[in-house]
């Protein structure tokens, strides 16, 4: 169930990077391509500084004192959706909502894992849930961010599609692919996360 | 030269290119399990970035279309997988001694040689849709042979086969890329509806061989990290080329 859950996380975020890609570089390829090494290096510098690098997500046996690991990674991640968010609502409003959507899809799962770990501490429901929800607070944060520094200065689209599209790719290579390989097979797990990809993108498609 | 013919010739240099992954070997007389994780992991970003460019370029034609023949393309290779018995490369190459030498190196040439028709089919179908595709992903095709042929030599060398008949063997595995990209180019040439329909079957096919062979194998070998870093890199660099060019 959770590999499932993780190869749809992982189809979402490929699709909503795809789409990224597709809408966001423009012409100024440089800095789309700077911003994606930034993006790459950004994921990797907080999983090595975390020291969250080889965690699996996976949580049935975690060993105590790793639980606020979670934590942590699920706040890095929401980093780079929220830039991810912000920046398709640059591009057009409706591609906004729709990537917005998707990721939000996507935090589903990863909160059933958040508060899996934090039921098992004693945690109660409803602290596990508001914990979840500020934990994806820099989202919307960064989602304005991005978003308003790109109508302030346009030039900065490529830089920050291009942070997002690295750092979504890289993440889903780094943790959601190989976690999900240990939890299912690689025949169901490469059918889930093409299926998810293909809806993004067909979606995109659609509001573009 | 006749658009046919420019199609195998570069087809044709795809494959000449898998020979290429026998040369570590003259270089260095063996390669870890390692190395070949990282090279499969640079194959896998190739790939993908390549079938990015292909499903941007078949939803310009039809997005549904496209998105059909994506499914096609991934049922195409799940029943070829069926029907060899999902072996798996790494497995092959370095898993326990069981299988005898013989049926080993079969098996690894067999496999390679049947990812090698859906490449052929991208080649083909990238030329329906213009010379900038056709040049980006016959380049990621041809870049992406390499480590195939690295994984083929690794499995034939060490059982006493010559490095130049492991290059043999490894541009065999590709022959199948000029044989069925010509046939591909000339049915999107001549029914053009079926065009989104082809790019949207390689773009399938490839990505669904990266997912369920090259990344889980790269995994194994290598530390997630550098594999992460490698395909997300070596896809992104991909799409970016075929923008500038």
């Amino acid at each position: 169930m959770i590999g499932w859950a993780n190869a749809l996380a992982a189809g979402l975020m490929l699709g909503v990077a795809y789409t990224l890609l597709t809408e966001g570089l423009g012409t100024a390829l440089l800095a789309g391509g700077a911003g994606a090494l930034l993006g790459i290096f950004f994921v990797r510098g907080a999983h090595a500084a975390a020291g969250t690098g080889e965690l699996d997500a996976d949580l049935v046996d975690l060993p105590p004192g790793k639980g606020y690991k979670v934590v942590l990674v699920d706040v890095l991640h929401s980093a780079d959706e929220g830039v991810a968010i912000g920046v398709a609502m640059a591009v057009s409003m409706p591609l906004g909502v729709a990537m917005g959507l998707t990721l939000g899809l996507h935090n589903v799962p990863e909160a059933m894992v958040l508060s899996s770990v934090l039921a098992r501490r004693g945690v109660s429901p409803t602290r596990a849930t508001l914990l979840a929800v500020g934990v994806n607070a820099p989202q919307v944060a960064l989602a304005v961010a991005s978003f308003s520094l790109v109508a302030s200065w346009p030039a900065l689209l490529p830089w920050l599609a291009g942070f997002a599209v690295g750092a979504l790719i890289y993440r889903t290579l780094v943790e959601l692919l190989p976690e999900s390989y240990h939890q299912a097979g690689q025949t169901s797990i490469a059918m889930v996360t093409l299926l998810a990809t293909g809806v993004v993108v067909l979606l995109a498609g659609v509001v573009r | 030269m006749s658009d046919t013919l420019v199609v195998f010739v570069y087809a044709l240099l795809t494959a000449l290119a898998t020979g290429l992954g026998a040369l570590p070997f003259v270089l260095f007389g063996e390669v870890s399990p390692r190395f070949v994780a990282y090279a499969g992991a640079v194959a896998a970003g190739l790939m993908l970035g390549a079938s990015f460019g292909l499903l941007a370029e078949g939803s310009e034609y039809g997005r549904g279309a496209t998105l059909v023949g994506g499914l096609l393309g991934v049922v195409f290779i799940l029943v070829t997988q069926r029907y060899l018995g999902n072996h798996e490369a790494p497995e092959l190459i370095f898993g326990p001694a069981g299988v005898e030498s013989a049926r080993k190196m079969l098996l690894v040439v067999v496999v390679m040689t049947v990812h090698s028709f859906a490449e052929g089919v991208a080649v083909g179908v990238s030329f329906g849709g213009g010379a900038t595709l056709a040049a980006v992903i016959t380049i990621a095709i041809a870049i992406h042979n390499v480590p195939e042929g690295v994984a083929i030599t690794a499995v034939l060398r060490p059982r006493g086969v010559s490095v130049a008949r492991c290059a043999g063997w490894s541009v065999f595995s590709s022959l199948p890329q000029p044989l069925m990209a010509v046939p591909a180019f000339l049915f999107v040439e001549t029914f053009r509806v079926a065009l989104p329909y082809g790019l949207g079957f390689a773009a399938g096919a490839m990505v669904y061989m990266v997912l369920v062979e090259l990344l889980p194998e790269a995994y194994r070998f290598g530390e997630r990290a550098q594999v992460a870093t490698l395909a997300t890199g070596s896809a992104i660099a991909m799409v970016l080329f075929q923008r500038w060019l």
